[in-house]
């Protein structure tokens, strides 16, 4: 069967009145789970599992998958209403989303992100229609080396989060490098860094750390020189609650890069959305016309991110469903579900079971154009939510945090580093430091130093093992590329100057 | 007479009421929620257990309150060993412990608790592992990938967990025992060590067969030893270690349930009564012939002592292996 009739068949099961209320049932609950911080999908899904024991098993798979790609969808809110990073992945939207908020514009951040997710979502399903046996082939070629140029392109993307001092911007990330390595040595089993706390074994808590900049300090901040004054200015009557023609317009680019790039980065098992979502904002800003603006609120920072996180969740069922191997947590309950209901997931699935796959498939189809349509209409109800004076809205921001800070782990430990990290996010504003440096530094720390030890490993300590394979090579040219560019744009400047001087 | 008989028949009577009474408020029952603290996120090994379990003792009605799977992860099993051990004197929590709970505090400095200081109920399950290489391999047996490992000592690669992980250790001990010498590269999750081995950045790995299952029906890759001491059932074409002419201790990867320190007798015994009826039920063993783990089940006595025994072996063969054992 060639991949369109096959998809008649997943339509003709995911358009099932019982099929389709259980998929609306997921993606709201997506929704929701991804808009609270802290209770994410994977865990929500370890929950529900029960329950679907009892269902027909590609209903059930279908619910669960759209708590996997709602939660994706719901991430975004809380992190453009309230510099809330709701998961990990949404860290990037806080940039420019928050800064869109606080002009007034929030309803078009929301829109964009919910337009954005929806592109890429259904970005995500082609590919994973289309090219999914061969790009799981082509993922298999990543070894350690390739993950270490990527993750090291990643870190270039430090370049384009700087805001006025780039050396700032590398002591921030060098920070956040050095909080990477807290924590229990992979290769070693020896603690770094913990101070004798049985608590740091496992590392600082993600969540509790970006809350705790984004969030707290900004609440902090504001507390210090708004208090009383207006925080946030209102759009007045309709026009502004939704995304104009010109911001459509704006972010074409965005919507494709950040589909492609979260869907590519999505099928590698030891990559992740956050990885996606930061590497798809550097490359909007590489690209941009006016790069000076990102961070001060503009509408591509929102929807490249928020792109790649969503259309990674397409991306992270390739390997799942191709040859059985998960691509992180969420994807590794459902494998455990499949393997619960009788299935036997491998690289044989998908030929003996259509009915699941290509359900599957055209169930996320469906539910992106499900997630539109019910978050469209939430847009300016959530917008509503700035009207609250910042007595009520400061308390509200703290008491969200602390409660999804806390629900992670269930350890208040996580709540009293989240206070630190916000006490150290108001000192980097104060200073001017970038905080998002430090948190890409953060995220990409522990990968890097693994895919470092491990190709070194490889290649018995010979360090050209980074740059004579192929892949690795080219993306490590990448990144030269891209450390040249500020010094050639530089040069250009001072000629400009110099031939202006002459002249 | 009669009178007598009237008095000594009631007086029977109220002793054994009483006895029973006491029997009655011995006997523990839970009466509220049942915590089940395992040591990975969503998703782990030993989550994936616990929540099956828990949805198993539901169906087959062994237990009448819900058990709810908390995940406390962290340095290994470390946070939730140290969580457990706060959890001195409450009834309603359970922990589901592996091997990794008895080697991490041999080489952790931080990691105080120990699988001693908490109180083991039950064994449920040993899990065998497979020695497997890529389908395409020229190594089609054990003696030919270790006489490819003599030749270039170090230049074949193994992928696996951490270096105190059974993967490893098996690594070791046949590396000692044939001579041979290659590298072991670490990897967190289990997805990136079989893409790895299936992308041929490494040659081996050590698997367990349910995992291993698939991939040898799609063709992918093939297994070349079984880590126990007969042939697999699943596998019967597949040599055991031993046949193969290299003698190694066979380090068990066990999975059980524990309380926290010092649970009271009526509270091991509850758990003791559930966990035999569960163990004979069909749906867990169909559980068990569906994941192909073998039957651990062991309690008492001679579970203390496996576990005993156990960290005795762990702590010779981390040392031999050149680990920092603390304790």
């Amino acid at each position: 069967m060639d991949a369109f009739g096959n998809l008649l068949l997943g339509f003709s099961v995911a358009l099932t009145p019982v099929n389709l209320f259980w998929c609306l049932v997921g993606v709201v609950l997506g929704t929701v789970v991804g808009v609270l911080p802290g209770l994410g999908p994977a865990a929500t899904i370890a929950m529900l599992l029960p329950l679907t024991l009892k269902m027909d098993h590609t209903t059930a798979i279908i619910a669960l998958a759209g708590i996997f790609y709602g939660a994706r969808y719901g991430g975004s809110t809380t992190s453009i209403l309230l510099n809330i990073p709701g998961e990990s992945s949404s860290v990037v939207t806080c940039l420019d989303g928050y800064q869109l908020a606080r002009q007034g514009r929030a309803g078009a951040a929301l829109g964009i992100s919910a337009v954005a997710s929806f592109v890429a979502g259904t970005v995500g399903v082609l590919g994973l229609m289309l090219i999914a046996p061969p790009l799981a082939r082509f993922a298999l070629r990543f070894a350690p080396p390739e993950y270490f140029a990527l993750m090291v392109l990643g870190l270039t993307m430090v370049v384009f989060l700087a805001g006025n001092s780039m050396v700032k911007a590398l002591l921030a990330m060098l920070v956040g490098l050095w909080i990477a390595t807290i924590g229990t040595d992979l290769f070693t089993a020896e603690s770094r860094f913990t101070f004798g706390q049985v608590k740091l074994l496992g590392g600082v808590d993600f969540v509790a750390a970006t809350v705790g900049i984004f969030a707290i300090g900004e609440v902090l901040v504001n507390f210090e020189s708004r208090a009383g004054a207006e925080l946030f200015k209102l759009s007045k009557g309709l026009r502004n609650l939704f995304p104009t023609l010109q911001d459509l317009k704006d972010c074409r680019f965005a919507f494709l890069n950040g589909s492609v790039i979260g869907f590519f980065v999505g099928a590698l098992p030891g990559a992740g959305a956050t990885v996606a979502s930061f590497l798809s904002y550097g490359l909007e800003k590489a690209v941009s016309r006016h790069p000076e603006k990102f961070g001060t609120g503009v509408i591509e920072g929102v929807a490249a991110p928020e792109g790649a996180n969503n259309a990674d969740a397409g991306g992270a069922l390739v390997p799942l469903l191709t040859l059985g191997i998960p691509g992180g947590n969420t994807t590794a309950i459902l494998l455990g579900g499949l393997i619960l209901w009788g299935y036997r997931p491998g690289p044989l699935l998908i030929q003996e079971h259509p009915q699941l796959f290509w359900g599957l498939v055209a169930s996320m189809y469906i539910g992106n154009v499900l997630l539109l349509i019910l978050n469209l209409p939430l847009v300016p109800l959530f917008a509503q939510i700035l009207r609250l004076p910042y007595y009520i809205l400061y308390p509200l921001i703290v008491g969200i945090s602390i409660v999804g800070v806390y629900s992670v782990n269930n350890s208040l430990f996580d709540v009293w580093m989240m206070g630190l990290f916000g006490l150290l996010g108001y000192l980097m504003r104060k200073l001017d430091f970038p905080a998002a440096a430090l948190i890409l530094g953060m995220v990409l720390g522990d990968a890097l130093e693994r895919a470092l030890r491990q190709s070194l490993m490889m290649s018995q300590g010979d360090i050209t093992i980074l740059v004579t394979r192929p892949i690795s090579g080219i993306l490590l040219l990448i990144v030269a590329v891209i450390l040249c560019l500020p010094a050639v744009r530089k040069v250009r400047s001072w000629r400009g100057e110099a031939i202006e001087r002459e002249g | 007479m009669r009178i007598t008989t009237f008095f000594l028949s009631i007086t029977v009577a109220t002793l054994i009421t009483l006895a029973l009474n006491v029997a009655w408020s011995q006997e523990f029952k839970p009466s509220k929620q049942i915590e089940a603290v395992v040591h990975t996120g969503p998703g782990g090994g030993s989550d994936l257990l616990a929540r099956a379990i828990a949805e198993l003792l539901q169906k087959e009605k062994l237990i009448s309150q819900r058990m709810q799977v908390v995940n406390k992860p962290g340095g290994g099993p470390a946070v939730a060993m140290s969580y457990l051990a706060e959890k001195k004197g409450e009834t309603h929590t359970i922990g589901f412990f592996t091997g990794v709970w008895v080697t991490n505090p041999l080489t952790t400095v931080e990691a105080t608790v120990t699988v001693k200081d908490l109180t083991p109920i039950v064994r449920l399950v040993l899990e065998p592992a497979v020695i497997a290489v890529k389908a395409d391999s020229p190594h089609k047996t054990m003696k030919d990938f270790i006489e490819a490992a003599k030749k270039s000592p170090n230049q074949l690669r193994q992928s696996g967990g951490t270096v105190t992980s059974r993967d490893n250790l098996i690594r070791l001990l046949i590396q000692k025992a044939t001579g041979a010498q290659w590298t072991f590269i670490s990897f967190p999750s289990g997805g990136e060590r079989i893409s790895n081995l299936l992308g041929g950045h490494v040659q081996i790995m050590v698997i367990e067969p349910q995992e291993a299952g698939e991939q040898i029906r799609a063709g992918n890759m093939r297994v070349i030893a079984a880590l126990t001491e007969k042939r697999l059932a699943a596998l019967p074409n597949v040599p055991t270690i031993k046949e193969q002419g290299i003698d190694i201790p066979l380090i068990p990867q066990a999975r059980g349930v524990l309380a926290p320190p010092a649970a009271s007798r009526e509270v091991v015994q509850y758990w003791e009564g559930i966990f035999d009826r569960f163990s004979k039920s069909p749906s867990w063993q169909q559980y068990l012939e569906q994941n192909q783990f073998e039957d651990g089940y062991l309690k008492g006595p001679p579970l203390s002592k496996f576990l005993d025994d156990l960290t005795v072996q762990m702590r010779d063969v981390l040392k031999e292996a050149g680990a920092k054992v603390v304790r």
